[in-house]
Order: C-alpha cells, then sequence, then structure tokens
C-alpha cells in the first residue's frame, strides 16, 4: 500500500539520518540544508491533517534529533525556523496580521481580549503546498548564504592590511578568497591545536595566491599588535550576542580587546540559536580537552551574516525574527 | 468618587496581601476606580484618572506606582481608540482589566520559571535587600533540588536584607546576612549576583534600592554575571544618564518629600543601574538584553 511505503520510507530517512548526525564529521552549512530537506519531506508524507499535528511531530522529531548530537545546534536552529514557517502559514491561512500577534509583548498583555490561546486546530487545504513552498525558499536561502557573507567582503578588507583568523572556517575562507580578487592583503592564521586545522586553512588560502602566516597559539598575544583586523567565523552564535567557538577563539578575542583591534565574526543566520550562556552551556563537552568555548559580546565589534552586518547588540532583535519564543524549548 | 476612598482602598489592597507587588496593587484599585467612575466621556475618565494616580504616588512614591499607574493609562487609551463609544468601552475595559491583572499576577512564576536553570547546583549566589521576585526565584530553584547558599546584603537604613534571610531560612536554604560596606570583599567568593528591581528604565538599566549601583560595579570588576529579575510591568518611561537625573519624587519616602526642608540633607532610598553593568534581564517576556528593553517600550508606547 503506498501509504504505509511512504511512512516507513520516511522512518528510513530520519534513522539513516540520524546516523549521520551521530557520526558527525559535516560541516554545519551541510547539515542545515539537510536537516531542512528532511523536514520538508516529513511535511509532504508524514500523515497531518491540521497545522497543530504537523508541529507536533515535527518537535518530536526535532528532539530527537537535537538528542542524538547535542553540540550540533543547526539541527534545532532548522526546527525551529520551521515551527516558525508554520505558525505564519497558519496565521495567513487564518486571514490574522501575523506581525504583532506572534511575540509576547507588554503592548500585547494590553490589548488582547479575550483567550488568545491559539491550538492549530483548524484544517486548511493549501496549508501544505504553503508550508513546503516556505521551506524551499529557506533552503534557497541557506544555498546562498556563504556567497552572501563573501560579497560583503570587500567593504571590510582593505589592501595591504593584516588579518588574523584562528582554526579552519569555510565562511571565512571564501570571504577572504572574495577579498583577495581584487585586493593584496596578509594573513596570519593560528593553528588551534590539538587537531590544527589551522594548517589546512592556510594551505587553502596560498593556493589561491593570498600570503598566509601560521602561528602557534601561544603566539597570538605577541603578534596581534601587528594585527589590523581580526576576522573569525563561530560553531553557534548565542541569543544574547557571545559565541560558542572552537577553543582558543576566547584568548583571541581578548588578545584583540586588548590591542583595540576590532573583532568580525562571519556567521550565517542559521547560526543564530535562542540559547544563552550559563543555561546548560557545556554539559556535552569532554572535560579534559574541552572543544568550544565562550567568548562574550563585549568583546565581539560585529557580525557579517547573509543579511548584512549587525553590532551583537542587535542580535536579540534578529532572532525574534526568525524563531518563535515558544519553540524555544523543543 | 473621593479619592480617599481610593487611598484607603490601596492601603488595604497593600497590607491584606503583602507578596503583591505595590504596581498590581496600584492597577487593581484603579480598576477598582474605573468600575466606580461616573464621568460621562473618555477625557473627562483620563483626567479623574490621571488624578487619582497622583493621589497614590502621594501615598507610594516608588517607581512601580509610577509605572503600573502610566501602564493603565496607556490601557486605556488603547481600549478607548477601539471603542469611542464610552458605555460600550467600559465594559470592554472592565473586563480587559480583569484579565490584564490576572495575567500579570502570574509573571511572577514566570520569570521564576526562566531564571532557575541558570542557578547551578552548588552555586553561591549574592543578593540585595529584599525582593519578592528573587525569593520565588530562589524558591524554584530549591524546589528543583538545587543545592545553593545565599549572601544578602543587610541594606540599610530599613534592615530589608534581614527579613530576607528569615524569609530564606525557612525555606532551608543557608543564607548569610552581609554588612551593605563588605560587597566588595565577598565578592570574590561568589558565583552570580541576582537583583531584583522596582523599575525598569528605558536604557535597559534598573532603579532599585540603594546599594545596588555599587554591587553592579563591583560585580562587574570581577567579572561576575549580574542579573535582574523584574516583571515586564515595571518598564518605565524614563531615561536617566546619571544618578542626579532620576527624579526626586522616587529618591524619597512620600513622607519625606512632603515634610523635608533641604532634600540634599536626606538619603536617597533607591539608585540607577547603568544597562553596561547588567548581564541579563529576566521578565516575563523572556530573557532579554539590556537594548531589548527599550523594544518593548517601543512597541507599546508608539
Amino acid at each position: 500500500m503506498p501509504g504505509a511505503d511512504k511512512e516507513t520510507d520516511l522512518g528510513e530517512r530520519i534513522e539513516a539520518f540520524l546516523a549521520e548526525l551521530k557520526r558527525g564529521g559535516r560541516g554545519s552549512g551541510e547539515t542545515a540544508r539537510s536537516t531542512a530537506a528532511l523536514l520538508r519531506r516529513i511535511t509532504a508524507q508524514a500523515r497531518w491533517s491540521s497545522a497543530g499535528d504537523l508541529m507536533e511531530i515535527i518537535r518530536k522529531e526535532g528532539r530527537r534529533m537535537t538528542a542524538a548530537q547535542p553540540s550540533e545546534t543547526t539541527v534545532g536552529n532548522m526546527v525551529r525556523r520551521v515551527l516558525k514557517i508554520i505558525r505564519e502559514e497558519y496565521a495567513r491561512s487564518r486571514g490574522s496580521s501575523e506581525e504583532a500577534d506572534q511575540q509576547e509583548s507588554l503592548h500585547k498583555l494590553l490589548t488582547s481580549g479575550g483567550s488568545s490561546e491559539e491550538n492549530f486546530r483548524q484544517h486548511f487545504a493549501p496549508l501544505k503546498a504553503n508550508v513546503i513552498e516556505a521551506i524551499n525558499e529557506l533552503l534557497t536561502e541557506l544555498e546562498g548564504t556563504t556567497d552572501n557573507i563573501a560579497m560583503q567582503a570587500l567593504e571590510h578588507i582593505h589592501s595591504n592590511e593584516v588579518i588574523m583568523t584562528i582554526g579552519r572556517s569555510r565562511t571565512v575562507e571564501a570571504f577572504l578568497k572574495d577579498a583577495a580578487r581584487k585586493r593584496k592583503f596578509h594573513v596570519i592564521v593560528a593553528e588551534c591545536a590539538p587537531f590544527c586545522q589551522g594548517h589546512e586553512m592556510a594551505t587553502s588560502l596560498s593556493e589561491d595566491g593570498i600570503e598566509t602566516t601560521v602561528i602557534p597559539d601561544a603566539a597570538i598575544f605577541a603578534v596581534m599588535s601587528r594585527v589590523n583586523k581580526v576576522i573569525i567565523g563561530t560553531q553557534t552564535v548565542l541569543a544574547n550576542g557571545g559565541l560558542r567557538a572552537v577553543n582558543g577563539t576566547h584568548t583571541l578575542a581578548l588578545a584583540a580587546k586588548h590591542h583595540s583591534t576590532p573583532l568580525i565574526v562571519c556567521a550565517p543566520m542559521f547560526k543564530l540559536s535562542p540559547q544563552v550562556p550559563g543555561q546548560n552551556s557545556l554539559t556535552c563537552v569532554n572535560a579534559h580537552c574541552p572543544v568550544f568555548d565562550y567568548v562574550p559580546p563585549e568583546l565581539i565589534t560585529l557580525f557579517i551574516s547573509n543579511i548584512g552586518g549587525n553590532a551583537p547588540s542587535y542580535i536579540y532583535r534578529l532572532m525574534s525574527e526568525l524563531y518563535h519564543p515558544e519553540d524555544h524549548e523543543l | 468618587l473621593n479619592e480617599a476612598v481610593l487611598f484607603v482602598y490601596f492601603r488595604t489592597q497593600m497590607s491584606q496581601d503583602p507578596d503583591v507587588a505595590s504596581a498590581v496593587a496600584a492597577i487593581r484599585s484603579l480598576l477598582e476606580f474605573l468600575k466606580r467612575d461616573q464621568s460621562e466621556t473618555i477625557l473627562g475618565l483620563r483626567e479623574n484618572l490621571t488624578k487619582a494616580i497622583g493621589r497614590l504616588q502621594e501615598a507610594d512614591s516608588s517607581v512601580a506606582v509610577s509605572s503600573g499607574g502610566e501602564l493603565f493609562l496607556r490601557f486605556i487609551s488603547l481600549t478607548s481608540l477601539e471603542n469611542p463609544d464610552l458605555s460600550q468601552c467600559r465594559n470592554v475595559m472592565i473586563e480587559r482589566g480583569e484579565l490584564f491583572l490576572k495575567k500579570i499576577s502570574l509573571s511572577r512564576g514566570k520569570v521564576a520559571k526562566l531564571c532557575h536553570t541558570f542557578i547551578k547546583d552548588g552555586a553561591k549566589i549574592l543578593t540585595h535587600s529584599s525582593s519578592r521576585v528573587v525569593l520565588k526565584v530562589l524558591e524554584s530553584a530549591a524546589a528543583d533540588k538545587k543545592r545553593f547558599t545565599v549572601y544578602v546584603t543587610e541594606s540599610q537604613p530599613d534592615s530589608a536584607g534581614k527579613l530576607m534571610a528569615d524569609k530564606l531560612r525557612r525555606l532551608n536554604i543557608p543564607v548569610t546576612v552581609v554588612l551593605d560596606a563588605a560587597v566588595g570583599y565577598i565578592m570574590e567568593k561568589v558565583d552570580l549576583v541576582i537583583v531584583g528591581a522596582e523599575g525598569v528604565v528605558e536604557s535597559g538599566g534598573i532603579i532599585n534600592k540603594i546599594g545596588t549601583y555599587q554591587m553592579a560595579v563591583c560585580s562587574k570588576a570581577h567579572n561576575k554575571p549580574f542579573y535582574v529579575v523584574a516583571e515586564s510591568f515595571k518598564f518605565v518611561r524614563l531615561y536617566p544618564l546619571n544618578q542626579q537625573d532620576v527624579p526626586h519624587r522616587f529618591k524619597y519616602k512620600a513622607d519625606t518629600l512632603k515634610t523635608a526642608e533641604d532634600l540634599n540633607q536626606e538619603h536617597p532610598i533607591i539608585d540607577y543601574t547603568p544597562p553596561s553593568l547588567i548581564t541579563l534581564l529576566f521578565t516575563d517576556l523572556g530573557v532579554l538584553t539590556p537594548s531589548a528593553v527599550s523594544d518593548e517600550l517601543i512597541k507599546l508606547y508608539l
């Protein structure tokens, strides 16, 4: 029977995805895209009649996915994006204005009359098609993020500048390579022990004709006085504007602050997570060799994302546009 | 309606339920005032309400009452925009007012739910004076089987810190009272600082019992997180640039304002903590950075 086949096929795909997640090793961009694609498949193939059912299914799968690999936050972020998409499409189908109703606010406290509990139980026929189309738009956005960020490179990198970076970030790599097409500058890469991903970054950059130097992590402070800008990538952007980035980034940020060197973070929007530091932050980390560092927002000058440049104090606003507060906890 | 009756009603509210926030008591009194009001026009209603709020502030000059009053006035304006006819409007107002009151009486619970996950096992917490919201947060954390110790400042001139310590002891939380002057001394021992707020200003800073600013500066110097817990009805449209900028009517108790000859000789009972010293604000609208506060206020008053 076609129905049962679709369900087992869907179940298999989800299991395969979970196994891939547990194995790890994929870049976060790829993970985000495959998560969104899987959620689109769930929307298309799972059995649901109202928006509430679909949100329940997605939330359940989302919890399983985040439990499989807690340090990969992009999975949770994509689930929350899709949940927001469903809410918006539902509100649009109902004809109500979605803008003001979404967030909890003082204004809403004062003006709402009667029960404002949305239970998403109404059935709308075109809802499935609308949600799938919106997820397609999300996928297109995801595909273009690295290019959108790289396009902004020329505004920030000038000739004869010395740029410092740490470890290997595909976003920063694309950013620097795009600037190198028109400008001549020098890059210093901190090797980022113990995995020394900085070596691969340096090799890749020099293949494109960029003058690169590799330094050990201990030399970061010593060299910082000669650096004009620090450009780094990150694993996650937290809700308060801070970062969860590769081990050694906090040191780099402190050294930059000491020398008043601007610290620029290149991060696509799918890395924005509603977590706040202090809330079970480093529970999934090996105590002997911590994989991630927390960098507080005071040390960061600018975030460059696919939608442009933003100050760390503005991150909370971007977050409220991407995710609904009720979805912060899956 | 007699304003003296309103005054008495407010006082009874505060004494009957010592746990209620003063802004909530103020709004409850104003709602009662609205129910008994006899004006024929919306403008008349607003005028009466403004006078009533002024009278309430003479009873209790805290920022919280002022913010509660302003919020209620804004509530009236927003509702009257939708229904220009007063008699229809009045019923809608009363119904919405009751709903509003119900919602804000749940705010403290929401704040506690958000904040207690930030308290880890074995944490040492420093707090200032007596705050019902902080008490609720610590209560939730204790109910969650977390083990932590609390240091409370004595908080002169009214020794409110000792009351707080008593309440915490009743919850079986280990607590130590320290001198106000000992904040710098104790700061190296603590892991985090949690304080309440009487008012949250537009810049994201807070107005709270005197001594809070000192604590914030110390915690910044020692790199300890400084958390503020406050319900959203405490957001007030004030933008002080420094301590002197805070209006006199908030700095001193209502009785002092009436009887004092030279205010410069009186001790203020509140101070202003700028947003640069605050790490995060926990409100019933969510966990906010100080920059998010003005956004909320703009959304309300625009």
